[in-house]
């Protein structure tokens, strides 16, 4: 280096162009055409006569507690989701899988029981039973995926365990498809479930009552057991700091197994309401519930269990109010067929504009 | 010793910065003016990488104002910082381990060229002549530390080289930015005595041969009483002392920051 | 207890066995022969866990730091008790699978037939058929287990003969065509009747692939170290295999259509095909280290705006599609435009969600390839693209008079756009921005520190990948000639990722040997097409854990996805044999 002059460059200016916030200037006009499209499609559809196609107040009020008790099998699927991230700092792309599979689990048993009539004979034992089986084959996916598909990659860059996962639920969806077929089955339901019933003067599905109510009690549950009991405590300090929570003694590998035995038990009960609600199980039924409750996590801000929750109520409320209100006065035939591109743009959007949650600070976790 | 210019490269003004309730630069003043070399001392905690996160772009500060030149550089991102002649090493060496030694020292060339997508496919003649320029002016500011980084060593990957050399390497790839202003973050942290002095020799250099203005994070006081032009002292994200060695350190607030203060007989 | 261990083991192959069975591997498959008539691809999944256990258990262990390699007798003993283990355990379940009753056991898991009793018994009664399984697993494991302590010079070889001859098996759609067409006496080497390998033609094979192994093993060495006094010390040594395999595979790629007839043709297309976006979303994945989920989305544009610019019509009705965004332009001048619509595409989509951090990143592009994928098919987009009906009337791509919708044309149009594709990918890997690329695949935060801007360089990556990803799209369109949008779901986005994750990401030819394993394959042995995605599913989870860096691995990203121990584990061998590595001349203070 001695002999050469001093390298010299000029006090580079940075030109206009260059100096432009370009991801503020993106976002706003980004948030511009979505409350724009949102409010002018809204007032339309509101303001739409019953002949146009508008919607009348039983059609909305059916809509939201549609919404409400979706949003309650989003929000339990959801939780799984947000405690794996807790843990791991990784999500478990593959519990929708672990939901489908509680959920086909349980089908043989519940599809006996209805043809031996013990269904509707005793439809309490009955159930409690097929939710039994639905969460013991889900509980033993989750497990098995943690004990081999994801704890010989702890320490992996970030990438692979994603990679992986994914790799993992396309395996578990063509194993059931392998084991059982392609073809989607009829979940029986019990007599007692179908109808209606009338809550505080509202008109509502008594299996939509049934969710609601499992549901909550469920969160309840959850939240009493981390914020109490001593495997809590364990589960939240292992989310905090892996390393110090097993100095202190805490059996790291017992606490992620728990982990994700609970996010199995929470989705197969998911699983055996969301059967009974639609009357359907095919190897395939993981996958949009799946992504909507990824969804819902995000949104209330992934590693909360009280996120989770809402998220799920609020993407469940969306995707059965947002087509109708907003796409209707657009004009768009058929909104319910783009339910599902709904439910994906609002995952776009809130990772774009709040990928720390509703509740978070508007920024990603620091890397 | 060419004389220190007396126009301000870098000068800050009340830089606040704060996560969460951790108050990490609490009303920082400094100046550093062309040609000098600064050294920043202070106990750990006291802000100090802080202050080149700030500076160079990988914080916004949340109060205060940093100008470089004439204008200010608040709410630039770190690649624009680079690219107006702020270049930086790390606390922890940060290098692109699994890339050879040459390629590190290239990347520092990056905010100096730019080939783009059609030239970089079709090897035009212009875009050749820079790669050309890009890997000799690597080659150059590698060499500044001698035979070390140079030779076949320059098709090793990073990570075989020894802790004092990566270091070195470090210095060479912000070497390769062609800078104006250096900010060297604990740059002897864990070399031995020897490699140490060396490196205090090579920071004189850089000023001497390469005019450049260099700030310094330093705990060994060897080296910053053997570089300094000037010495700020920081505690708790402020600064309490500026002046030459001998005026800091026998500072009183500077002696209590790191020692704590007498007990009453 | 050591032998505890290998109990477990093989009690997990049996349960995998178990698995193949229940999944359709097994009952599915009793008349596709591999070799000769006795050995079924079946038969080999009936043994192949029992095998592999055998494998395991005869592993050299790793106990207090220091490795134990396992003395003879003890390795076949683990390995025949984990063999054994997996033979009682299906043997087992195929006893009480007899008691509660086959029929019954149909109905809930479909495969478990009577013909699949049938096979594993032997035709046998059930307990004489769990006999023999436990002796078959035993026999299976010992192999396995003799495989593994047997030394390299031997065991390289006999792995290399086993898996060539069993290629060659699995081949048996595509290698007598070729040798057809090559006027080659085929009888010898595949058996008229069974449609497998011949015993001898299996022996031939076998014995020339670990002969060839042996010459590689001995010679190998040498050679490269010749080649490498002669070339000198600069550039990086391409050892001479690599290059022979190279020519060779090129050979091949060229070759393939006119010696094997136009169905295989056909499949080798679509081969092209996803190699091009394998090519593509290798920039993405590979370069810059972006996990893209959703890139069904630039191949579902690639192909519908290719058929708007070219003149094809909506299916539905046959009606032309809206002129504001139709035209009537030839392939050739389409193709440009397509590919900056993609770019252009990648750019809007990009700039809003490339700064998020890789799992976010991935599922937004899941959603956005979701979206695109609902909205094709959408009955609100029918006047535009056709909705579930889709478009036809797709150009074919002619110059001057020369079409290339027939499949061995087309195979050729593909071929010259994947060499496009791949000299655009080299060249920028090895430029200025591919040095950019990977100092923020690295650190991504230093990187910025360095002067690279991260967001222009991830948007950069993003839409040349995209482009690249609508040119296979397009091609695509002209392929079948029409389009629906059961074409364009997330199982393309997945299949293109797995397909650059096994054959290595950042690796070329990785992406092509992804491509033929991953496309090709199922798509030559037709009967396996239904346990494509399962085959999927398992390879990328297997990839991931085992042997991250992929088949063909791109040298420096094996670094990166290797411990670093790993690596320099190496570099201290090579210290070993006779170079002193530079650090420790340095140590021993040397002054340089």
């Amino acid at each position: 280096m001695a002999g050469t002059e001093a390298p010299r460059v000029e006090a580079v200016r940075l030109s206009r162009f260059e100096q432009l916030p370009w991801r503020r200037i993106i976002l706003v006009i980004l948030g511009i055409i979505v409350v724009g499209v949102v409010g002018i499609g809204a007032t339309r559809t509101l303001t739409l006569g019953k002949a146009e196609g508008g919607y009348s107040a039983g059609a909305w009020r059916d809509f939201v507690v549609q919404g409400a008790a979706q949003g309650a099998i989003f929000a339990m699927i959801a939780l799984g989701y947000s405690l794996v991230y807790g843990i791991l700092r990784m999500i478990n792309f593959a519990h929708g899988e672990v939901f489908m599979a509680g959920s086909f689990g349980s089908f043989f048993f519940a599809d006996a029981y209805e043809k031996s009539g013990f269904l509707d004979r005793d439809p309490i034992l009955a159930l409690l039973i097929v939710t039994a089986v639905a969460i013991g084959v889900s509980v033993g996916t989750a497990v098995l995926l943690e004990r081999l598909a994801y704890r010989p990659l702890r320490n992996a860059p970030r990438l692979v365990p994603l990679i992986t996962a994914i790799g993992a639920s396309l395996f578990l969806q063509n194993t059931f498809r392998g084991f059982f077929g392609p073809q989607p089955y009829g979940y029986p339901k019990p007599v007692v479930l179908a109808g209606n019933i009338t809550v505080l003067g509202v008109p509502v599905q008594r299996i939509q009552l049934l969710v609601l109510v499992v549901a909550v009690i469920c969160m309840a549950v959850l939240q009493w057991f981390v914020s109490t009991t001593t495997t809590g405590r364990s589960m939240r300090a292992v989310a905090q700091d892996r390393e110090i929570a097993s100095l202190m003694g805490i059996n790291v590998d017992r606490v992620i197994v728990t982990t994700f035995a609970i996010g199995g038990v929470l989705a197969g009960i998911a699983g055996v309401l969301y059967s009974l609600t639609f009357e359907q199980v095919q190897f395939t039924m993981g996958f949009k519930p799946g992504i909507a409750a990824f969804t819902a996590a995000v949104l209330g801000g992934i590693g909360s269990i009280g996120g989770a929750a809402l998220g799920g109520f609020v993407i469940g409320l969306l995707q059965a109010v947002g087509p109708p209100l907003i796409l209707t006065g657009f004009g768009i035939p058929s909104v319910f067929s783009l339910k599902d591109a709904f439910v994906f743009l609002v995952l776009v959007l809130v990772l774009v504009f709040r990928p720390g949650g509703l509740l978070g600070t508007g920024e990603a976790e620091k890397v | 010793m060419p004389v220190v210019g007396t126009d301000a490269v870098l000068e800050v003004r009340g830089l606040q910065k704060h996560f969460g309730g951790l108050y990490a630069l609490s009303g920082l003043d400094m100046d550093v003016r062309r040609g000098e070399i600064v050294s920043v001392i202070g106990p750990n905690g006291a802000g100090k990488s802080t202050l080149f996160n700030v500076i160079t772009g990988i914080y916004e500060p949340d109060a205060g104002d940093i100008r470089y030149g004439d204008a200010s550089i608040v709410g630039l991102r770190p690649h624009q910082v680079v690219k107006l002649g702020i270049a930086r090493t790390f606390q922890n060496v940060r290098l692109f381990a699994n890339m050879t030694i040459l390629e590190n020292a290239m990347v520092g060339q990056h905010c100096r060229s730019r080939g783009g997508v059609f030239g970089s496919i079709l090897r035009t003649p212009g875009v050749r002549a820079e790669e050309e320029r890009i890997r000799e002016r690597a080659k150059e500011a590698l060499s500044f530390f001698g035979k070390r980084l140079s030779g076949y060593r320059l098709e090793q990957p990073a990570f075989s080289l020894s802790y004092a050399n990566r270091r070195r390497l470090e210095m060479a790839r912000a070497l390769a930015t062609d800078p104006q202003l250096l900010l060297l973050d604990e740059p002897t942290a864990g070399m031995n005595p020897r490699e140490t002095l060396e490196l205090r020799d090579h920071i004189v250099r850089m000023r001497d041969e390469l005019g450049l203005t260099v700030i310094v994070i330093e705990h060994d006081m060897r080296v910053v009483k053997g570089v300094s032009d000037r010495v700020v002292a920081c505690d708790y994200g402020q600064k309490i002392a500026e002046g030459t060695y001998d005026e800091v350190a026998h500072d009183e607030r500077v002696i209590e920051a790191y020692l704590g203060t007498k007990a009453n007989d | 207890m050591a032998a505890s261990r290998w109990v477990r083991m093989g009690a997990a192959a049996g349960v995998v066995t178990i698995f193949l069975a229940l999944v359709g591997l097994i009952g599915g498959f009793t008349d596709v022969y591999l070799i000769g008539d006795q050995i079924t691809f079946a038969g080999l999944m009936l043994v192949l866990p029992a095998f592999a256990a055998g494998l395991v258990a005869a592993a050299p262990r790793v106990e207090g730091g220091e490795r134990h390699e396992m003395r003879f007798v003890e390795a076949i003993t683990a390995a025949a008790v984990a063999g054994a283990a997996a033979g009682a355990v299906f043997g087992a379940t195929m006893i009480l699978a007899d008691v509660i009753g086959v029929e019954r056991i149909r109905t809930v898991f479909l495969n478990v037939s009577p013909q699949l009793m049938e096979f594993v018994t032997f035709g046998q009664a059930t307990l004489v058929g769990a006999v023999i399984i436990v002796v078959m697993s035993t026999v299976a494991g010992v192999l396995g287990g003799a495989l593994r302590v047997a030394p390299t010079s031997v065991r390289r070889p006999v792995t290399v003969a086993v898996m060539a001859t069993l290629l060659f098996g699995f081949l048996q759609r595509v290698i007598p065509i070729a040798l057809d067409q090559l006027k080659l006496e085929r009888d010898w080497l595949y058996s008229v009747s069974f449609d497998g390998l011949t015993w001898i033609g299996a022996i031939v094979v076998g014995a020339v692939a670990a002969g060839v192994s042996v010459l590689k093993g001995r010679f190998g060495t040498q050679l490269r170290g010749r080649v490498a006094g002669i070339r000198g010390r600069t550039g990086p040594a391409v050892s001479p295999g690599v290059l022979v395999a190279g020519v060779f595979a090129l050979a091949l790629l060229i070759a393939a259509p006119m010696l094997l007839g136009s169905v295989i043709s056909e499949v080798l297309g679509t081969v092209m095909v996803f190699a091009l976006l394998g090519i593509g979303l290798n920039i993405v994945v590979g370069y810059a280290g972006l996990l893209d989920l959703g890139y069904v989305f630039f191949f579902a544009l690639g192909a519908y705006s290719l058929a708007l610019l070219t003149g094809a019509t909506l299916n539905a009705y046959g009606i032309p599609p809206d002129p504001a965004i139709s035209g009537h332009l030839n392939f050739y001048v389409a193709i440009p435009i397509v590919m900056l619509i993609a770019a252009a595409a990648g750019v809007l989509v990009g700039a809003p969600v490339l700064r998020l951090r890789g799992d976010y990143l991935a599922l937004v592009t899941l959603g956005l390839g979701e979206m695109v994928t609902v909205l094709v098919g959408s009955p609100w987009l029918v006047p535009l693209v056709g909705g579930p009906s889709g478009m036809r009337g797709i150009t074919d791509a002619a110059i001057g008079g020369l079409a290339f919708r027939d499949p061995q044309r087309f195979y050729y149009l593909a071929l010259a756009f994947v060499g496009l594709a791949a000299f655009i990918s080299w060249r920028l890997a090895t430029s200025r921005i591919g040095r950019a690329w990977t100092a923020m695949r690295e650190d991504e935060q230093t990187a910025d520190a360095m002067g690279i801007s991260t967001t222009r360089f991830k948007l950069l990556a993003f839409s040349i990948g995209g482009a690249i990803g609508s040119l296979g799209g397009a091609l695509f369109a002209v392929k079948i000639g029409s389009l629906t949008p059961a074409s364009f779901q997330v199982l393309v986005s997945i299949q293109v990722l797995g397909l650059v994750i096994l054959g290595g990401m950042g690796s070329i030819p990785g992406v092509l040997v992804g491509a033929l394993v991953l496309v090709g394959l199922p798509g030559l042995l037709r009967e396996f097409e239904e346990y494509r995605f399962l085959a999927y599913g398992a390879a990328v989870v297997a990839v991931m854990v085992l042997r991250p860096q992929g088949l063909v691995p791109n040298v420096r990203r094996s670094r990166e996805l290797q411990d670093e121990e790993r690596a320099q584990d190496e570099w201290a061998k090579a210290a070993e044999e006779g170079e002193t590595p530079p650090e420790i001349a340095t140590a021993t203070g040397a002054t340089t």
